[in-house]
């Protein structure tokens, strides 16, 4: 259109044409100006999206996996399938809609440019798929750049992080310099990843910017001799001249592009094999509703392992446990001698291999899943709470709890107390960006959350471990109220949590070997004076010369 | 525009934020200057050539083709491929020069920053929360590096390219830019409206990211409770709401580029027509060449193109100098516990004096007052005391982590603040509660008490304490390898290697916090018998949560409610009936015989 109004307009010296075509090329623009405006907001949204469902898809599939998934995979993975990956996939769907243009333009300027001057198409036009090439080079090359830039830098901030996570640690021994050391090699090797990536992109950006000035040259060339020479117009060499700038851009995004779709059908791939796992612990077609009970727990020669094939570890060997209802029981034994498992099995966290679990007489196996688990308190070794209000910790379980009930439970596990103290009380957000609680503190709302709705079964697995000794005895009466009348099962390895239950269990490579009451055992069996006498020794020793 | 209106607090930068941030990055240039002037000397140059580009056009045109003068045309097609040719060598230079400024930039800036992290002492750390700390070193010096490999050369040479092509076009024909200058108040509004509503769109985004993503991190990290309870659902529902108001926010922002971007073309194409419309019209008056029209034509989009990229740089431009800002501000932070001009050694021997000991935080309250206390060389002392009663304070102020802000701290006669601080660090070690385990082997791990040690003397260290054997058995022995902050290895674990760095860094003094959290039976015995050998012969300070390590010591402090309540042996205390007594008989008579 330039051509024309400079053909028929400035040339041929018609004033109204010259208008005409100066018209159109403004209604054009003003055309393709909306429809580009739109055309990037309807690619947007797709491509949100699909990143949008995705991750939707995944964090709802993630938390249906079951625990074994869960060992195996780490949480770090899982994280940047949800984020990178995904980041990626919508990065090249952003581009499909751009892409589909960008290959009209190239294929449409082409055919303009064949139809304008066969000869001249084929002079402007040689040098450009070099740039197409170029570009595509200059994906691969930068991207190993790019990636070991990340690495470094990631590299760098752990470095950083362990400082300051283990800052007691260097100003206790002074070694500030070492870190100092550890610290500048880390710069500069960032530094050098950095000067790789600058020099590819040194190498590679002039090239894209020279290659269509070429073309533009090989017109000028080309084309002011057939001017000269009365081949073809000066609109002509005009146009021809500004065709070539449109192509420019179109091929150096098609290289990106397949740079781009390379990594995103990369990822895609490791978001589908997240997807594609099914969940092992599944509630069979014909679960059942769970009846009716005190929460009695029998395991019948149970065999279990930790993995499965040449890699299983096995654990839990001809397992026999029963703890009657509203009776509890502490299992004790070395590490590794498979009691927490037990605690495990339970709320079918884990299949058994053989043999079975049953709760109230049904095996959890054809119970519903939510509603054995529901019916079952149960505090981790590690404590995880969320970054959210205390009181949505606790209630945790039953969102729509009273804050009688918070409390009480609150009350229960000791919590109420330095929960009040607290500024904003119940309401304080803990977590990263909140209240840090000491660890005790932590478990002790843990305790409380699994109270919170009233369960049949409490499983306490070392839940008293982080609580400062010196207040254990406030927290060992409080679990002595919630332990009354309620099935639990206690995994302790101080002696004087183990004194809550009424029954101890000591557990050696996968079997029971003895069974009793914390008193008895201590007077019958050498192995379970064995295993408490490491950290009781000491405190038996001086108790009895305090009450000598 | 550097003032946009919904930057958060943080982000924001005033004046003389701006004047600050440019004055101390001048300082850490300094030694850059003369790349940076040929960096700059390449960036005139480069720019001149994208615009010798449309004015050889022009003159191939005019003076060439319209003459039909084939030499002309000869010659400007020579000249043209020259230019091409300098503006590739040219092009190149300066993206390594700019590039090498930048990361050296970088780089000084993360070792200084660094540094002094490591200089600053453990009030410090007690203020600040271990993220914020990291994410200077981490996301604010990021958001820099941003800038440094993309987004500087690109505002220079826009900038320049923009200012460059006002200038050719007033030379060629200054009535015709006035004419499309026209487009600009326009364009520069809508960039204004553009800046301001995408700024705030940014945030709202950002926002955003760090929600999802925080809420995905305890999906994953706290599954195993989600699945506990059977709250899967609930979860996954809230957090496809979180997930949806990213979406939101994400559509905010692309609605608001997509009206822009249209803006901008459509002032291009418009400039374009109006540029081929009247300029042709004074072609036909016979004001202009047609060449010139062609010319204009040409450089048109190397003045709107400059405007549109700069103001898609302005985020980037100021969160990087709010990043710097940032930077610079913990540059400025003072050291809480500094090395006295003419500090003297500490004497080996000496006993610790501890006189009308004071402390309170700078907010007033008061933790620590009026302690006397003298510690023999040798000598074990153990702290008890309540949660908060200030016995870690106490033991804090011995290490020098903080200052006292009452009476003193003496080691062989000389104030701790008088001492130099590599004396005081390698007279007394401080050995923290848990165990944190760095990157790296076990070795290294143990090697941090004292760089210069050789295998065989972490060897001998460990072997000290009774522990050698328990890591060598591994079967890459010490060589191990410690992942994931030493995930494999137990609390005790990392406690016996705690442990080995004291006696490899082997002080007179000794500071033991011990751990609350109770460790399982067999390696809390290790632990107490690693204890045991590495405190004998040293004077020790031991922060006692188990009333049975008080009672192996020599003698007993009994902090209570910010001062010294008793001080004596086991059985003096217990006989006294005090403080002591009552703890200790509250905690036995607990324990179950």
């Amino acid at each position: 259109m330039v051509k024309q109004a400079i053909d028929r307009g400035i040339e041929a010296d018609d004033m109204s044409a010259l208008l005409r075509w100066s018209l159109v090329i403004a209604v054009v623009g003003v055309v393709s100006g909306v429809l580009t405006g739109m055309r990037r907001y309807l690619a947007f949204r797709e491509a949100r999206m699909v990143e949008k469902t995705l991750r939707d898809r995944l964090f709802a599939h993630v938390q249906r996996l079951h625990f074994a998934y869960h060992d195996e995979v780490q949480a770090g993975q899982l994280m940047s399938r949800g984020n990178t990956d995904l980041q990626q996939v919508q990065a090249f769907v952003v581009m499909i809609p751009l892409t589909i243009a960008n290959g009209m333009t190239v294929v449409g300027v082409t055919a303009i440019l064949i139809s304008l001057d066969p000869f001249l198409a084929l002079v402007a036009l040689g040098a450009l798929p070099l740039i197409n090439v170029v570009a595509k080079r200059f994906g691969t090359k930068l991207f190993p750049s790019v990636m070991a830039i990340q690495r470094e830098s990631a590299e760098l901030a752990s470095v950083v992080e362990e400082s300051v996570a283990g800052v007691r640690v260097v100003k206790g021994f002074g070694a500030q310099d070492v870190l100092r050391r550890r610290l500048r090699t880390e710069a500069d090797d960032v530094y050098d990843a950095s000067m790789e990536a600058a020099r590819t992109r040194a190498t590679f950006l002039p090239a894209l910017e020279l290659l269509p000035n070429v073309g533009l040259i090989a017109v000028l060339f080309f084309g002011g001799h057939r001017v000269v020479t009365e081949a073809i117009t000066l609109g002509s060499l005009v146009a021809f001249n500004v065709y070539v700038v449109l192509l420019i851009w179109p091929l150096r995004m098609l290289g990106m592009i397949i740079a781009n779709g390379q990594r995103a059908s990369a990822a895609a791939g490791r978001v589908a094999e997240v997807l594609s796992t099914d969940p092992v612990i599944v509630d069979r077609s014909d679960a059942r509703r769970l009846g009716p009970g005190g929460g009695e727990i029998r395991f019948e020669h149970v065999e279990f392992a930790y993995g499965d094939g040449d890699a299983a570890i096995p654990v839990l060997h001809d397992f026999d446990l029963h703890v009657e209802a509203g009776t509890s029981v502490a299992l004790v034994g070395a590490t590794g001698c498979g009691k927490s498992t037990v605690g495990r099995l339970i709320p079918r966290f884990y299949d058994v291999v053989s043999g079975r679990v049953l709760v109230d007489g049904c095996d959890v196996r054809d119970v519903r899943t939510t509603e054995l688990r529901r019916s079952i308190g149960l505090v981790f070794e590690e404590t995880f709470l969320f970054s959210d209000s205390i009181g949505a910790n606790i209630a945790f379980a039953d969102p729509d709890a009273s804050i009688e009930a918070v409390q009480r439970a609150a009350r229960l596990a000791g919590a109420h107390e330095f929960i009040e103290a607290l500024d904003e009380g119940y309401d304080s957000i803990i977590g990263e960006r909140g209240y840090s609680l000491s660890g005790g503190q932590r478990q002790r709302i843990a305790i409380a959350r699994a109270i919170l709705a009233d369960p049949r079964v409490l499983i306490l697995d070392d839940a008293t471990s982080s609580v400062d000794p010196t207040k254990e005895h406030e927290i060992r009466d409080a679990l002595a109220e919630v332990m009354a009348g309620r099935t639990t099962v206690v995994i302790a390895h101080r002696a004087a949590t183990i004194a809550l239950a009424d029954r101890v269990v000591l557990l050696d490579e996968g079997r029971v070997i003895a069974e009793g009451t914390h008193e008895g055992l201590l007077e019958t069996n050498a192995r379970y004076r064995e295993v408490l006498a490491a950290v009781d020794d000491s405190a038996g020793d001086q108790a009895e010369e305090v009450t000598a | 525009m550097w003032n946009g209106v919904g930057v958060d607090e943080d982000d924001k930068l005033d004046r003389s934020g701006v004047t600050t941030v440019l004055r101390r990055s001048g300082e850490f240039l300094r030694p850059y200057r003369r790349q940076m002037a040929i960096a700059s000397v390449m960036v005139v140059a480069y720019t001149a050539t994208v615009l010798a580009g449309p004015l050889l056009v022009r003159h191939g045109i005019d003076e060439g083709i319209k003459v039909g003068d084939t030499d002309v045309l000869n010659q400007t097609v020579v000249a043209y491929i020259v230019v091409a040719m300098v503006a590739y060598v040219v092009y190149r230079v300066q993206v390594v020069l700019i590039s090498r400024i930048g990361e050296s930039f970088l780089r000084d800036l993360r070792v200084r920053v660094f540094d002094h992290l490591q200089k600053l002492s453990m009030p410090f750390y007690d203020r600040e929360k271990a993220g914020v700390v990291v994410s200077r070193m981490t996301s604010d010096i990021d958001s820099l590096s941003e800038l440094v490999q993309m987004g500087l050369l690109m505002f220079v040479s826009n900038s320049l390219l923009l200012f460059g092509s006002i200038v050719v076009l007033t030379a060629v024909s200054w009535k015709l830019l006035v004419l499309c200058l026209l487009a600009v108040p326009p364009v520069v509004l809508a960039s204004i409206k553009f800046q301001r509503e995408s700024n705030v769109a940014y945030l709202d985004v950002r926002d955003g990211i760090g929600n999802t993503l925080s809420h995905l991190q305890e999906g994953i990290s706290g599954v195993r409770v989600v699945q506990a309870f059977a709250r899967e659902d609930v979860e996954s529902t809230r957090f496809e709401r979180g997930n949806r108001r990213l979406y939101d926010a994400h559509m905010r922002s692309v609605k608001i580029s997509a009206w822009y971007l249209p803006v901008i073309e459509i002032a291009g194409t418009g400039t374009t027509a109006a540029a081929v419309g009247i300029g042709g019209w004074w072609v036909h008056q016979g004001d202009l060449s047609i060449g010139t029209v062609t010319f204009f034509v040409l450089t048109l989009s190397n003045l709107f193109e400059p405007i549109q990229q700069l103001s898609q740089l302005f985020n980037t431009v100021q969160s990087a100098g709010a990043g710097l800002k940032k930077l610079y501000e913990l540059l400025d932070t003072d050291v809480d516990v500094p090395e006295r001009a003419g500090a003297v050694d500490l004497p080996t021997g000496g006993a610790i004096v501890v006189s009308g000991l004071g402390f309170s935080y700078g907010d007033g309250t008061k933790v620590l007052s009026g302690v006397d206390l003298t510690i023999a060389p040798a000598e074990r002392i153990a702290l008890v005391g309540p949660t908060g009663a200030g016995k870690s304070t106490l033991a804090k102020l011995i290490a020098r982590f903080y200052d006292p802000t009452e009476g003193s701290v003496t080691i062989g006669g000389v104030d701790l603040r008088d001492a130099t601080l590599a004396s005081l660090r390698r007279h007394l070690a401080v050995v923290p509660q848990e165990g944190f385990l760095f990157n790296g082997t076990l070795v290294d791990n143990v090697r941090l008490a004292r760089p210069g040690a050789t295998d065989a003397e972490v060897e001998a260290a460990m072997a000290s304490i009774g522990i050698l054997d328990r890591f060598d058995s591994l079967p890459d022995g010490l060589r191990t390898e410690v992942r994931e902050r030493g995930s494999r290895f137990s609390a005790g674990e990392k406690q016996l290697v705690s442990l080995a760095r004291a006696a490899l860094a082997d002080p007179e003094i000794l500071v033991l916090d011990e751990a609350t959290s109770s460790l399982d039976p067999g390696t809390e015995a290790v632990v107490e018998d690693a204890m045991e050998k590495l405190s004998s012969g040293r004077t020790t300070i031991v922060i006692a949560h188990r009333l049975t390590t008080a009672a192996r010591a020599d003698r007993v402090a009994v902090v209570a409610a910010g001062s010294l309540a008793e001080v004596g042996t086991h059985d003096e205390l217990i006989e006294r009936g005090g403080h002591y007594a009552a703890l200790f008989s509250a905690w036995a008579g607990g324990q179950p015989v």
